[in-house]
């Protein structure tokens, strides 16, 4: 299969000259097609590829030492942390009972808390909730009513 | 690895789960530590810039954006740290001087040339610092052309220029040892 993309001599000797004689070095968009005008014509690159060839070669040897070993440490050291854990002799059972954390349940009482407050605050403010649960208790009793009781006419 | 793996990586890091991190350190500073070392030819500044360059990461990391590799993102970091370096210890800038004269690398010189040369690592040393971050890039850290242009914020075309630019001043240094000049 020919390659689309069309490339000259030129351009080859370019690539090996930045890149080297290894072609997965060369641009991927361009190594096809490279490498089957160097397979046509193999002699115009003998010579560059060999000069590459030796060039990699020495690079190849090149050594750098070693950081070290306690760079990872500092480093790890320095990243972010977690939000700390509730230590302490019950914080393994709350950590089981509420999974989700304490802000769950706490968040829940307020609520019902508000709930309350809002609901007996607005049955209170009718004005008749506290007659009539107390007769309904009475009359419940066989009484009669609680009104005399209750000193209401 | 590929962006979604190492964006949920990333993301879990951030969060400060220690594996991921452990997992992003010992995958990166390598890289970024050779990196450093090459253009700063001092193993304990290298350290103090990678160090320097997760430090940076750990502050990133919540909002990072997945536009390029974590490596490319990293090593662009630590060659800026290393300039800011170079440029407080050098003020020439060694770009500006004229190149040395490629006379070429036979062949058959080569082996010879491996055998009696004594590390390529001063010859890399000795090259302006573009040229250098360049072949560090591409040549020593099989980065591609695309990733490396990127990282030192260059054109690819320009990138090839300092490629060809600095194998062709090691193949002059080299044809010069070889010839017993000082090179």
């Amino acid at each position: 299969m020919v390659s689309e993309v069309t490339i000259s001599t030129e351009r080859v000797l370019e690539l090996i000259a930045a890149y080297g004689a290894e072609p997965g070095a060369w641009p991927e968009d361009e190594r096809t097609a490279a490498t089957q005008l160097m397979t046509t014509a193999p002699d115009l690159f003998a010579a560059a590829l060999e000069e590459a060839r030796a060039l990699d070669a020495l690079l190849q040897t090149e050594q750098v030492p070693e950081p070290a070993l306690q760079l990872s440490e500092a480093i790890l050291a320095a990243a972010p942390k977690t939000k700390p854990e509730r230590k302490g002799a019950f914080g393994g059972l709350i950590a089981l009972i509420f999974p989700q954390g304490l802000r769950w349940p706490a968040g829940a009482a307020l609520a019902s808390l508000m709930m309350g407050l809002v609901g007996g605050y607005a049955y209170a403010s009718t004005g008749a909730g506290y007659d009539q649960a107390d007769l309904a208790y009475y009359a419940a009793f066989g009484m009669d009513g609680g009104e005399d009781w209750l000193g209401m006419e | 690895m590929s962006g979604q793996s190492e964006l949920d990586q990333i993301t879990r890091a951030a969060a400060g789960d220690r594996a991921a991190q452990a997992a992003l350190v010992n995958r990166n500073m390598p890289v970024v530590f050779r990196v450093a070392y090459r253009m700063l030819q001092d193993r304990a500044e290298a350290e103090d810039v990678t160090q320097e360059t997760f430090l940076r990461a750990w502050k990133q990391l919540p909002d990072w954006q997945p536009k390029a590799k974590f490596s490319t993102w990293a090593c662009t970091v630590a060659l800026n740290l290393c300039r800011d370096r170079l440029r407080k210890k050098k003020p020439v800038l060694m770009d500006e001087l004229p190149e040395r004269v490629d006379t070429g690398l036979r062949p058959e010189e080569s082996l010879a040339s491996q055998q009696a040369l004594q590390g390529i690592e001063a010859k890399i040393a000795d090259l302006p610092d573009r040229q250098r971050e360049a072949l560090t890039l591409c040549a020593l850290e099989g980065m591609t052309n695309i990733e490396a242009a990127a990282t030192m914020d260059v054109s690819v075309r320009a990138l090839e220029s300092l490629l060809a630019r600095a194998r062709r001043a090691l193949r002059a240094g080299l044809r010069a040892e070889m010839a017993g000049e000082r090179w």
